[in-house]
Order: structure tokens, then sequence, then C-alpha cells
């Protein structure tokens, strides 16, 4: 119950802060842009002479790189929307009020953290809408479609879970941003080497987020990848959910 | 006939923040319908006491009781039955005051009648009706101080837990706030904080003087004003050595 009423005081709280407006107008406004340039290169790749299709479709030219340009505006966003889910709750005593009001450690960083996701995902929700707007012409592959969605999703989840766990363990939000930026920038780049020179990734390879988004972006679902994000968001909680009930303690 | 145990019973409470001993040795306690003021000048641990009090702060040692249970064991339980307004009210000031209300009530617990029912009597209680519609953002000092003790009353705690309550109120703020808190102890004990001894006086019938993490002085307070005031500025200028 705790946690759902944070979540919901927290969204509300988004819902009526210009800053949300804002980051999802610009966005968006990105996001549109982006489509507009994948749909044009897309266009003027095509054969002029009618024949046999050839060469990547819609889905794989336009769609799943328009859904790895959101993750890469994510990797940014998520931590200007998490940032002061705990780090600026601390600062003005509202993590105090609701530990007083009978809130567990649990309750405040599960409420918060899906909060936060719910924006992101219905960020997610619209951004995702724009290339349904030409399924009727272009005939997506619905498959290649939902397991790059799916993915794009759980990444999501994944920086907004480490975002609200960096929010945790810093004093200043501007810090927990930082934190957040660096931890996300290097889950994307940590592999960045190995792919240029084509070597073996290892274990460097499996830490990186572009091996598990990959597969996803051509249309397979691993359980694997799914294990990965799924990992990130319950590990990165655990440690808020942690630095949350020892709060106590510190002060 | 036995004595009812105390309302809240703190024995040998100490408590380190940043390694700095900020309570050592803190032992006192109310009864139902007291209305105890935490006297001491600035760092004297009046906050750290309140917060270890309404559980938001644990102690390093010693224990605190609420109704003879000690106050670890079953925290959520002796929560619910603490209202705890700290010296800046945490608010959030994209809610309005109901909104806000209406939030703390559901944190509590508590089922939506009763909620209802619980926010437009502290609303009428505290005078708050005329601006239950403003975000909390945008309220003075005195209407935001006056939203946190509605807050903390939301679920009729037995006991009050107050932070500096006359910070920043002016004059006529300040009479409400004691005829407020003369209103509300006959059926709860309440622990106020201050360093203002004439604040005490006004709202308390006992009075712990603390210096330096030390419970210093503890008595009911007798309408003796000379006596309370040289005691406290003896205590208050003593050096920390001394109070060690």
């Amino acid at each position: 119950m705790s946690t759902f009423t944070i979540a919901r005081i927290d969204l509300k709280r988004l819902a009526v802060r210009p800053f949300a407006w804002t980051l999802a107008g610009i966005v968006l406004a990105m996001m549109a842009w982006q489509f507009l340039l994948g749909v044009s290169a897309f266009m003027h790749a095509q054969p002029t002479v009618p024949g046999p299709a050839s060469g990547p479709g819609f889905t794989d030219a336009v769609v799943a790189p328009y859904l790895l340009n959101y993750i890469q505006l994510c990797l940014m966003i998520a931590p200007l929307v998490t940032m002061q889910a705990l780090a600026g709750d601390r600062s003005a005593q509202r993590l105090a009020l609701l530990s007083a009001s009978g809130a567990s450690g649990a309750h405040i960083v599960f409420g918060k953290f899906i909060a936060r996701l719910a924006f992101l995902w219905l960020l997610l929700v619209v951004v995702a809408t724009v290339p349904l707007v030409l399924g009727g012409a272009t005939h997506p592959d619905w498959g290649q479609f939902g397991a790059a969605l799916i993915a794009t999703a759980l990444c999501v989840a994944a920086l907004t879970a480490i975002g609200i766990a960096c929010s945790a363990f810093t004093p200043e939000p501007a810090l927990a941003a930082t934190a957040a930026l660096l931890i996300g920038e290097a889950l994307s780049l940590i592999d960045a080497g190995l792919r240029i020179t084509g070597g073996e990734g290892g274990w460097l390879g499996y830490l990186a987020l572009h091996t598990h988004l990959a597969p996803a972006m051509r249309g397979l679902v691993r359980s694997e990848d799914i294990v990965y994000f799924l990992l990130i968001v319950a590990l990165a909680l655990a440690l808020a959910i942690h630095r949350a009930a020892a709060e106590r303690e510190r002060g | 006939m036995a004595k009812p145990p105390a309302l809240l019973q703190l024995d040998h409470v100490s408590r380190r923040l940043s390694g700095r001993e900020v309570l050592r040795d803190v032992s006192f306690s109310l009864q139902r319908e007291d209305v105890l003021g935490l006297l001491g000048v600035n760092g004297a641990g009046k906050s750290t006491t309140l917060a270890i009090v309404a559980g938001v702060l644990q102690p390093d040692a010693g224990t605190v009781r609420i109704d003879d249970r000690v106050s670890n064991e079953g925290l959520c339980t002796i929560r619910a039955r603490i209202g705890w307004v700290p010296e800046s009210v945490p608010l959030w000031p994209e809610l309005t005051v109901s909104e806000s209300l209406d939030a703390c009530g559901r944190l509590r617990g508590l089922s939506k009648p009763l909620r209802r029912m619980a926010c437009e009597r502290e609303l009428a209680r505290l005078e708050l009706q005329a601006v239950a519609h403003r975000l909390c953002g945008q309220l003075s000092l005195g209407q935001k101080r006056r939203v946190g003790l509605a807050q903390a009353l939301l679920h009729e705690p037995d006991l009050l837990v107050l932070d500096e309550p006359g910070n920043g109120l002016d004059p006529v703020q300040t009479a409400q706030l004691r005829e407020l808190i003369g209103k509300l102890s006959p059926r709860r004990g309440i622990i106020l904080s201050s360093h203002e001894l004439a604040e005490v006086e006004a709202m308390c019938n006992r009075v712990v003087i603390l210096h330096e993490g030390r419970v210093r002085h503890d008595a009911k307070l007798d309408g003796e004003h000379g006596k309370l005031d040289a005691q406290f500025r003896a205590i208050a200028a003593q050096p920390a050595s001394a109070a060690a």
C-alpha cells in the first residue's frame, strides 16, 4: 500500500513540474526528428525500379535504430528523472517523513522506482507509437518490433534502477545524476574497443548493454538478455533499499 | 495501586553523528497529558533526541519505550502512535494542502472515509480551510508549520513530537500555537524542543534541559521563572568539558 502511495505522490509531483514536461517535450521532438531522418534515409535507399525486395526492411533500417536512439537518450534523461528521488527528498526531510509515517526502505525505493519508470515507459509508449503510424504502409515485422520494444523497456528499467541507487547513495541530486550517467555510459561503452577490433567479448562483453540489445533489435528475445536486465534492476534496487533502510542508523 | 507505565521512557540513550557524540546517556520519561519542553542551546542534542523518539533515528545505545514497549520492536506499530513535526517541515511543494494531507493519511493506512474525515477535522482544527487548495510550496512559514502539524495529527497519535514549533512564527501565530497545544494536551503526551525559555514556560508543565548531549535538569515547572532562568543560564554557560 505504501509503495503505491509513494509512487502516486511522486507521479503527481512529476506531472505538475515544468521540468518533466520540458524533458518530455525535448525527448519527443528529438525522437520525431530522428524518425524523420530514418524514414528519409530508408526512402532514398529504396530501388526506383520495381523488383523483389532486398536489403534491410523498415523495421531493421528505421525502427530498431530509432528505439536504440531512445535508449541513448535515456542514458541522459534517466539520471535527470531519478536524481531527486531519494537525494532530494532526504535533504528536504521528506524521506524522514515517509519513514516516520511507517514506510519501510523497500516501500520508499519501490515507490520511487515505479513512479519514474512509469514516466519513462509512458514516453516509450509515445515514442513507439510513431513507427506504428506508418505500420499500414510499411508492413513492419511485428515480432522484431515487439522484441526490440521489450529490450528497450527492460533497458530503461535498468537505467532507472541505477539512477535510484545513485540517488540513494549520494547526498546531492547533481552528484546522483553524474554517478548514474557515468555508470550508464560505462555499461554502454565498456566493450566499444572490442566491438571495433572484433575481438571476443568475454565478461566485459557480457556486462555491455549492446551485447544484450543487439539480438533483440534483430528480433531475438533471449532469456540471458532478460536475466541481465533484471539482474541490474534487482542489484540496483537491493543496494538502494539497503541504503534507505540504513538511514535510521546513519542519521 | 501500581503506577501506569510512562507513555514515553528514554533509558541511557546515546548517539553519535558524524563521529561526534551528540547524545550521552540521556534518560527521562513522559506521562500522558504531560507537555514536556526540551530546552537547550543550539547543538545541545534536542533535534537528535526528538528524531530518536519519532523513530527516524536509531540510538547507538539505550532504549526508547512507548507504553513500556521498546520502540525498535514492532517499529511500525510504535510509529502509528507518534506524530512528528521536524524543525523544517517536510512538505511536497507540488501538492495542495488537501492532497498532502490525503497522501499522509494513505501512508498511515487510513481508509478512504476515515481519511476524508481526518483531513476535514485537521483542516478545521488548524484553520487551514482557506488554503486547502493552495500548493504547499506557496504557503507562508506559519501556514507550513500548521500543515506539518495537521499531517502529524491525522492519525490521532498518543505522542506528539514537535521540534522547535515556534521557530519563525509571528507573535499572533505563537499565541495560536500555545492555545492549540493547550487543546491537544489533555488526550496525549507532547514533547517539544525549544531554545527559548519563555516558550517552554508558556506551553509546558515539565522541562528537561539538555546541554552538550546530556540531561542537566529534569523537573516540573513550578512557575518560578527567575529560578529556572538562572538555572538555564548557568547550564548554558558551562563549557563542553564541564558538561562532560
